[in-house]
């Protein structure tokens, strides 16, 4: 089997207190390429935490974590800041979108930091709202869309750069039931063209229509396998 | 692999973020306005002002001595010589000496009028040749020449013409002079350093001989002399001219007074731009107070930024160009403010307009700077915050 995407050995994460709080223990995991996987656990279980260290966004108190055999504990700031640029995309319950911006330059912020000329990630926004089936709301600023659509337009800034791998915190979280079906088709469609996703939820409805279920509990994992 | 942003990219962050709340960046940016708008205009004001003024010095120079001889309104008594004014110009540095004298009669405006009704109008005689030496200039009319000293012709000071009611010279207007009636041929303009000048009218030596018994013996006398020897002329004038008491001689140099008023304007000026670099600095404080509390509501997007690949850095020089966008455009609104008070002052009170480019190109610089030291601490705290605490609910 060819090198994984990421790979998590020993992972803890501390909280330092007071009180101390031991959010992530002794975690392993792998991710391959083209990889659709769900994480569930209930509230407190360490879902976001690990997330964020997934995505070099926070750093481990202890274990390793590797993205495309990079040990990302010996990358500076600023390189971790290259690396999620170009390598991850990320997903939030609350969208997270600009109110000012339209759906289009919302996407294309998403390339602002990778140095890319105006135009051109105009184009690749443009064609990412498309992929994310909101070809027809391009000019529509967030506060004129719904909630399903707010959040294809946040999924469409995730993939606008071609991420290694896209990471999403409970997607469907401030969505209805129905929205949130469509939410999880659009990652199964995407996962079909290639993308890797891992897609944090605590809905276990939702979980059990991707490939692989990771369980967690108390910061550790109780459960890793297909569904 | 590296995060980049772009210029013209960060440009259009700093404005979308001001834009996001323009009235706070508007009222944010006025603090910097006016306090710039205060430094403009004043620094704009006194150097018109003050080119005014170095215009006048230099049209009169500052090389001109007036003598009472006789030690003014309050003389010792002692006559002084008629050749004193010849004496003075024996004086090696001595350039040109002129001279008037108090001739013993009233003026009015016609025979009807009482003696005490024209007070404060002095008579004067004078020489051909005093305006020049004064470097004064005729409103109306000409100045005493070689026909006019002999008849009863009579030029009149600017204040002297007020007081009298005569605005020009049409149709001739006269005075009396006790028992002769005297045609005006020229009215001055304001002479500002001679205000005796300006107060008197003026008649020609040998008609105020042959009328009033006035000698040559002068009242006043004005003497140019090179610059670097004015000390000593001033020095020796006393015993030159009024050899029986040279205590009671009387030297001022009438350009002392300009020269006070332009170190006065100065110390003004500066103590007024002192008071616009406060406001700035007041300014700059309310800037780093609303970047601060923009840096606190801004964490998720912040957060978000970060997640998108933002480096500590884009952060850092997002919010320090935002602060110093806000500064910027308060300066240049400022500085046309300042410049537009200048030009309305100036126009109004018909002064040289000077409005120095490096000082605006200063007062736009020292906005930046103040914006630029506002969003210091902002920007440093915006970049500290961690990105995975930024972006949890
Ligand atoms: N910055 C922090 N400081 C201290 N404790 C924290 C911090 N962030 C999270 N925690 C704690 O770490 C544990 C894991 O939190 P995390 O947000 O990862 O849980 P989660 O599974 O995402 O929960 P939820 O489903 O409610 O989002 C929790 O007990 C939480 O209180
Ligand atoms: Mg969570």
């Amino acid at each position: 089997m060819a090198d994984p995407v990421l790979r998590l050995h020993g992972v803890s994460k501390i909280y330092p207190g007071p009180p101390e709080v031991r959010a992530l223990d002794g975690i392993d995991l792998s991710v391959q390429q083209g990889e659709l996987l769900a994480v569930i656990g209930p509230s407190g279980s360490g879902k976001s935490t690990l997330l964020h260290i997934m995505g070099a966004l926070d750093r481990v108190t202890s274990g390793t974590v590797e993205i495309e055999s990079v040990d990302v504990a010996r990358l500076s700031d600023r390189a971790l800041s290259g690396l999620r640029s170009h390598k991850i995309g990320f997903i939030f319950q609350d969208f997270f979108l600009i109110n000012g911006l339209d759906a289009t330059a919302n996407v294309a912020e998403g390339l602002v930091y990778r140095g890319m000329r105006r135009r051109e990630r105009r184009e690749r926004a443009q064609a990412a709202l498309e992929r994310v089936g909101l070809g027809h709301r391009l000019g529509h600023r967030p506060n004129q869309l719904s909630g399903g659509e707010r959040q294809r337009v946040a999924i469409a800034r995730a993939l606008v750069g071609d991420p290694t791998i896209v990471f999403a915190d409970e997607p469907t979280g401030n969505l209805d039931s129905h929205t949130s079906e469509e939410i999880a088709e659009l990652f199964t469609a995407l996962n079909d063209e290639g993308a890797t996703l891992v897609v944090i939820t605590h809905e276990r409805e939702l979980a059990e229509r991707f490939p692989r279920i990771v369980e967690l509990r108390d910061g550790q994992i109780v459960g890793d396998h297909a569904s | 692999m590296r995060s980049r942003l772009r210029l013209g990219d960060l440009f259009g962050l700093g404005l979308r973020g001001l834009a996001a709340r323009p009235a706070r960046a508007v009222l944010t940016a006025i603090g910097i306005a006016i306090g710039i708008a205060a430094i403009v205009a004043v620094i704009g004001i006194s150097a018109s002002g003050r080119a005014d003024l170095i215009a006048t010095l230099d049209r009169l120079g500052t090389n001109l001595l007036r003598v009472t001889p006789g030690g003014g309104v309050l003389g010792t008594g002692s006559e002084v010589p008629e050749e004193a004014r010849v004496m003075a110009a024996r004086i090696g540095p001595v350039e040109s000496v002129t001279q008037t004298t108090r001739v013993d009669a009233t003026v009015r405006r016609n025979d009807l009028i009482g003696e005490l009704e024209t007070g404060g109008i002095g008579v004067l005689a004078s020489r051909t040749d005093l305006l020049g030496e004064l470097g004064g200039s005729v409103r109306e009319g000409r100045f005493l020449d070689e026909a006019a000293i002999r008849g009863p012709a009579v030029v009149l000071g600017s204040v002297a013409a007020q007081r009298l009611g005569i605005r020009d010279l049409d149709p001739r207007p006269r005075v009396y002079m006790d028992g002769t009636w005297f045609t005006v041929i020229g009215i001055l303009e304001p002479l500002e350093l001679h205000p005796d000048v300006e107060r008197a009218v003026l008649i020609g030596y040998p008609v105020a001989e042959k009328l009033y018994d006035t000698t040559e013996s002068p009242s006043t006398l004005y003497v140019r002399a090179e610059p670097d020897f004015l000390n000593d002329v001033a020095e020796v004038i006393p015993a030159t001219v009024n050899p029986q008491s040279p205590d009671a001689v009387e030297v001022t140099r009438p350009s002392d007074a300009l020269q006070a008023r332009r170190a006065a304007d100065e110390a003004l000026t500066n103590l007024l731009i002192g008071l616009g670099a406060v406001a700035l600095l007041v300014a700059g404080v309310a800037i780093a107070n609303i970047m601060v509390m923009s840096v606190l509501e801004r964490r998720t997007e912040i957060g978000v930024r970060r997640a998108l690949g933002a480096t500590k850095r884009h952060i850092r020089i997002q919010f320090l160009f935002e602060s110093v966008l806000l500064s910027g455009i308060g300066g240049i609104v400022g500085t046309a403010l300042g410049a537009g008070i200048t030009v309305a002052y100036a126009a109004n009170r018909d002064l040289t307009l000077a409005v120095p480019p490096p000082g605006i190109a200063l007062s736009i610089g020292a906005a930046l700077v103040v914006g630029a030291l506002a969003g210091l601490y902002p920007a440093w705290r915006a970049a500290r915050i961690p990105p995975a605490e930024a972006v949890r609910k």
